[in-house]
């Protein structure tokens, strides 16, 4: 009895320490969560050991002493898993009669607790992993999408110093903010206009955007416009003060609208032209019937030549809205086009008929060599005729009284041909380059015809926007000029 | 014998209206179709007033006056501008800068343009 009360001391001696370890291997276990299952047998072993002690001391517990040890052996090799299902490790059934058994069922209870313990910390030790991995994913992602970004991007913190730049804007810049001594602002972006913007934002109550259109001048020193769009970027460090997060910060968006200025300047210009052009024949009719209904014109002959002046200015307007609107439509491509297979060489010799009575007031002898071969074009017949007409109709307006007007046509390879040459005035080099530009006339040349500065420029649409020819012009000062139109051939045959 | 009138412009049925109305009114007109030839009359005959275009081939209006200015003896000869184009020309700029009397638009009344020159050349008359 006295030996098996001693042995009984020694057992729960042992019990004791083996729920030490175990306390201290799931301590352990928070820790390093994946190395439970050691802590679990180092836990099993040392309990054991314990029991083993206690029930060698009494060989009439053998039988007991052995079921346990085999119990305890099994829940060594388990796993957490099995503590939650006792059907996994059913207790043998010397322990269920036994006075062992609240011992076990203690021992089982307790392993099942914290196999839930670990289940739980494994499930949130996942989920926070995915978590982790998502958002490295995303701020890989949102980097990559920054530095491809082809508009410059700044982000400004509460110093005023740039904590961010991708690279279109570095360049824009010619800076690189990794390795920078100097990350202040003002010394890093070369535009007061734009630190004004990121300056004035960063520093206002009020959070929104503001936009700005900026200019900024490159190495080179030419101008860019950007609009430029700044706000104010949120606190994103939990439980951080703004001072100790550097401030809430400002980002800056930059969009390159050079193009977008470039067309509304030309189209200031264009809209100037067109007024300039329209009011200069309108105030000769509005003047001339102003002498009329004044009664200036005191003889027949004056009344007559006022009248011929309003008629000639009135057809003068008219010629320009149609050639404005025929050029509007080309280009903005609403013009129905009537393409189909055609006699380049028929169209030229309409349109020198048209042209045939003007050469002529002139004394212009007019030359018409159209090739014998049958030059086919897939054309709008009315278009082309106008093409070819606006051409002619140049060619004798810029030529001297007595001069030469030569019209051809020829095939050279597999482009068709037609040319405009004449004895005329001829351009200068830089009126030759801005010759097809709307509304341009050769200042020199103004006095000797009246024109809209739109005939060459709506003949250039014709064969080149609307049948995929080229137009081109060589001219020489005071020699003459002479027109190229080359499309792509429909067919030749003799 | 009638006071000067120069006008300039290379729209010859512009010249002729504007040169009809003041004939008729007694003026003695002159008439250039660009600065240059302008300026050539205005040193060979100083005239009265100056009515100038401003779009105008080899020397255009602005370049006209401006030379005017820097002579002495033009320094103070009265201008007005007369021409097709609207904003991109500051009223303003003309008269402080260049001295331009005014700024005549077209299309434009014979029968003002007469009358505004009335006003610089024969003040009493045109009052009266």
């Amino acid at each position: 009895m006295k030996s098996f009360c001693g042995c009984t001391f020694t057992a729960v001696f042992a019990f004791v320490l083996a729920s030490a370890s175990a306390v201290a291997w799931f301590v352990h276990l928070f820790v390093t969560p994946l190395t439970w299952s050691l802590g679990v047998g180092a836990f099993v072993a040392a309990m054991g050991a314990a029991i083993a002690a206690a029930v060698l001391s009494a060989d009439r517990t053998r039988p007991v002493r052995d079921a346990f040890g085999r119990y305890l052996n099994e829940l060594s090799q388990s796993d957490s898993h099995t503590f939650c299902d006792p059907s996994e490790t059913p207790m043998p059934r010397q322990l269920e009669r036994s006075s062992w058994r609240e011992v076990a069922d203690e021992l089982r209870r307790m392993l099942t607790e914290m196999g839930n313990r670990v289940r739980e910390l494994e499930t949130t030790r996942s989920a926070q992993e995915i978590r982790s991995r998502r958002a490295l994913d995303e701020t890989e992602r949102l980097r990559s999408i920054l530095a491809n970004l082809g508009d410059p991007v700044l982000v400004v913190n509460g110093y005023d110093e740039v904590s961010l730049a991708n690279p279109a804007a570095e360049s824009l810049f010619s800076f690189h903010l990794e390795g920078a001594e100097q990350r202040a602002l003002a010394g890093l972006v070369r535009c007061q206009q734009l630190v004004d913007l990121l300056l004035t934002t960063n520093h206002r109550e009020t959070s929104g955007r503001r936009t700005d259109e900026i200019e900024i001048h490159d190495d080179a020193g030419n101008v860019h416009w950007y609009r430029a769009t700044a706000c104010r970027l949120p606190l994103f460090r939990e439980g951080k003060s703004a001072q100790e997060t550097g401030g809430q910060g400002t980002v800056v968006v930059l969009r390159d609208v050079d193009r977008e200025k470039t067309l509304q300047k030309r189209n200031a210009e264009f809209v100037s032209s067109v007024s300039h052009e329209m009011k200069t024949p309108l105030a000769g009719i509005k003047a001339y019937v102003e002498l009329l209904a004044d009664g200036d014109a005191d003889d027949e002959e004056t009344q007559e030549e006022f009248l011929n002046v309003i008629d000639t200015q009135a057809d003068r307007l008219q010629r320009l809205v149609e050639n404005l609107l025929n050029l509007a439509r080309i280009e903005a491509g609403v013009v129905s086009v009537n393409k189909n297979h055609r006699s380049l060489n028929e169209i030229l010799e309409e349109a020198s008929q048209v042209v045939q009575p003007a050469a002529e007031a002139k004394s212009i002898k007019l030359c018409v060599e159209l090739s014998p071969l049958y030059l086919g074009v897939y054309a709008d017949r009315d278009m082309l005729l106008q093409s070819a007409i606006n051409l002619l109709s140049n060619a004798v307006k810029y030529t001297q009284e007595g001069g030469k007007v030569t019209l051809r046509s020829r095939a050279v390879d597999d482009m068709i041909v037609y040319e405009v040459e004449d004895t005329g005035v001829g351009l200068s080099e830089e009126d030759s380059q801005r010759v097809f530009e709307k509304f341009y006339r050769v200042k020199k040349d103004k006095d000797m015809a009246q024109g809209t500065g739109l005939g060459l420029p709506l003949a250039k649409h014709i064969v080149e926007d609307v049948h995929g020819g080229t137009l081109s012009l060589e001219s020489k000062l005071g020699v003459g000029s002479k027109f190229t139109a080359a499309f792509p051939t429909a067919g030749t045959m003799s | 014998m009638g006071k000067r009138v120069l006008l300039c412009d290379d729209e010859i049925h512009i010249l002729r209206a504007a040169e009809f109305k003041l004939k008729r009114a007694g003026y003695e007109v002159r008439v250039a179709s660009d600065g240059e030839e302008g300026w050539e009359l205005i040193q060979q005959e100083m005239p009265d007033l100056v009515v100038t275009d401003c779009q105008m081939p080899r020397l255009d209006g602005l370049g006209l006056i401006a030379r005017a200015r820097e002579h002495e003896t033009t320094r103070e000869l009265p201008f007005f501008m007369l021409t097709a184009k609207g904003l991109e020309l500051s009223h303003a700029d003309l008269a402080e800068r260049l001295n331009v009397l005014g700024v005549i638009s077209k299309p434009f009344s014979p029968r003002d343009l007469l009358r505004s020159i009335d006003e610089v050349l024969q003040p009493a008359a045109a009052s009266g």
